[in-house]
């Protein structure tokens, strides 16, 4: 069987996504007889040229040098698949759009005339067709993987868009907020962690971005309910995933 | 169906009945505190069963103070019978399938509230003979129930008919009144079971008292509307614009499925290994998730009233005909673990009231 040519890009951000691969410890190796990492900074020195057959996206487009490289990353391969909460909806570095970016760059660099940045962090399906998203900050390394076999098999690769709360009851968590009042992003966005936050009793920080046709409207209702200024509302709302369209619409009603 | 009539024991006897099912080999699953909730799970040994705790429920919100009379958490029977998740089977990568072997387990709910019997009841119309692994537990399944003395803030058993007092299909029914314990045996077993107790039966005094209880209890219970011609009343009006307007308040969330001690319904998963093998894994799914309806080729309910208007017509008119019984059996945990407490027993009232185009 001939390998999967995999390419392994990042642009804005923080490295945590590809580095999943790595995490992958005990299956790497194995994974190693299917798939063949072209080019992937992180990892090798080596660097082959595309086409390739999938390229997994970590970061958010910042840059209009990035905007180049992510065009010539969806001409290059046959399969997009983008990784993590900056690459689906712009991540943590998006709260930035929430500001003045030339402002900041005058408090942070010596020479800001040097630095380029678009005016926006975005996800690259703002520039570019992406075929799939893998959710998350950072992603699941056991989604990562599942994904990757779910290719290799020739299925068409599904994960889970329910909510979070779906996957609190299946692992039989008591519910952070019904039983205990704390304001949990989980009813509303999607899962996939497995409920990793609630698991521990913390409620959902949201980083895997609103599931399909969510209704944070209603749950801010009970978050008043439980107290909860506007401003903290808000806060809850403006973290990993505070530039994907749901969110977004909470935080600036809180504005 | 009571075999024996009513007894009465010492309340005391609680722990020789648990030591009793222990010594015969069952594994004993009952409500215990954990985290400040009642979960159902395996119990070693009888100090372990929650006692002097009560919960409190309203609709979105739980919790546990001492003392009292405890009805249940947000486990339910199903959590044991019909797992989350479970494997269905395995193809290695020579593309042999094998299914697994259940485990042959006998098991003992201990404790149960009757509308977790009666849930019990509703599974078996819908899985028995029909789930493997449901049918291997459940023919060895004992069931120990308390009648329930105080019904809590959102039960509707009494509306249901299926509580507060168990009819029938358990082993052993017990009612706690003070420092006594009147019990009922419903099989040969809860005869068996009897035997080891120091029981009399019961006293004119008792049995007015035990009356009077459940009387009081079957008041509480009540949801406002009645059974009476309601699946076609609901039907009739299935326009009803109040499922559009209680659908503000859901979230699309699933946690009323989830809970449900009846929601049976299930997502299949095909999971490639990296081993080169793949598994068939069934996990629990709801019809309030968006990918619930969605189909090759489209999707039959893209909007949440919609998919919440099935969730209560099929508990209250479908499942009627599809099985013969109601798929409510009036618990209220839809109710309780709603994280806005969204009131099924609400809903059903507006939508009677309404009238055929309210």
């Amino acid at each position: 069987m001939r390998k999967l040519r995999v390419a392994v890009y990042k642009f804005s951000s923080c490295d945590g996504c590809q580095l999943q691969f790595l995490n992958l410890e005990d299956e790497l190796l194995e994974l190693s007889n299917f798939i063949e990492f072209a080019l992937f900074y992180e990892a090798r020195r080596f660097v082959g040229s595309g086409p390739y057959d999938v390229a997994f996206v970590e970061g958010s487009i910042s840059t209009p040098h990035e905007v180049e490289v992510i065009k010539k990353v969806r001409e290059e391969s046959k399969i997009v698949v983008a990784i993590g909460a900056c690459a689906t909806s712009g991540g943590i570095q998006a709260l930035r759009n929430w500001a003045n970016e030339k402002e900041y760059k005058l408090y942070v660099y010596p020479r800001p005339e040097w630095i380029e940045t678009l005016k926006y962090a975005e996800p690259p399906s703002k520039y570019i067709r992406v075929d799939y998203e893998i959710r998350g900050c950072p992603v699941s390394k056991e989604q990562l993987l599942s994904f990757v076999l779910q290719l290799l098999k020739g299925k068409i690769p599904t994960l889970p868009v329910d909510s979070v709360c779906v996957e609190c009851k299946r692992r039989g968590n008591v519910c952070v907020l019904v039983a205990r009042g704390i304001p949990c992003l989980g009813p509303i966005t999607m899962g996939g962690c497995g409920a990793l936050c609630p698991s521990y009793g913390r409620g959902c920080y949201g980083c895997y971005g609103p599931m399909i046709d969510p209704k944070p409207e209603v749950l801010n209702a009970c978050f008043k309910e439980l107290g909860l200024k506007p401003k903290e509302i808000q806060l809850l709302f403006k973290q990993f995933t505070n530039w994907s369209k749901e969110f977004r619409r909470v935080i600036e009603e809180y504005e | 169906m009571s075999l024996t009539g009513l007894y009465v024991a010492r309340a005391d006897s609680l722990g020789i009945l648990f030591s009793e099912l222990r010594r015969l080999g069952y594994v004993i699953v009952g409500y215990r505190v954990v985290d400040g909730v009642l979960r159902l799970e395996e119990l070693d040994s009888f100090d372990e069963f929650a006692h002097n705790v009560e919960d409190i429920q309203s609709p979105g919100k739980y919790s546990l103070v001492s003392g009292g009379f405890y009805r249940h958490g947000p486990d339910s029977p199903k959590r044991f019978l019909y797992p989350p998740t479970l494997t269905l089977f395995r193809v290695s990568k020579e593309w042999v399938a094998s299914t697994p072997t259940y485990e042959e387990r006998n098991l003992a709910f201990f404790g149960l509230k009757p509308c977790d019997l009666a849930s019990i009841k509703v599974l078996d119309r819908v899985l028995l003979g029909v789930d493997e692994y449901y049918t291997s537990l459940r023919r060895n399944l004992v069931l120990v129930v308390e009648n329930c003395t105080s019904p809590g803030g959102t039960c509707f058993c009494s509306t249901m008919n299926t509580g507060p007092r168990a009819r029938d299909t358990f082993d052993l029914a017990y009612t706690r009144l003070g420092d006594k314990l009147v019990l009922e045996a419903g099989s040969e077993l809860g005869l068996r079971l009897l035997d080891v107790l120091e029981v009399e039966p019961i006293d004119d005094a008792t049995y007015e008292r035990f009356e009077v209880v459940m009387r009081n209890a079957s008041e509480k219970a009540r949801a406002g509307f009645e059974l009476n011609g309601l699946p076609e009343e609901l039907e009739l009006r299935i326009e009803s614009k109040v499922y559009k307007e209680v659908t503000e308040r859901c979230l699309g969330c699933a946690n009323c499925n989830m809970v449900c001690p009846t929601c049976f319904c299930f997502d299949v998963l095909d999971t490639p290994l990296i081993d080169g093998s793949a598994e068939r894994v069934r996990v629990w799914d709801g019809c309030l998730n968006f990918t619930y309806g969605q189909v090759a080729g489209g999707h039959f309910r893209p909007d949440l009233w919609a998919r919440y208007r099935h969730f209560v017509l099929h508990k209250f008119a479908y499942w009627i005909k599809q099985f013969g019984t109601y798929g409510c059996v009036g618990c209220g945990r839809c109710i309780t673990w709603c994280p806005t407490g969204i009131d099924l027993r609400e809903t059903v009232k507006k939508v009677l009231r309404g009238g055929k185009d309210g």
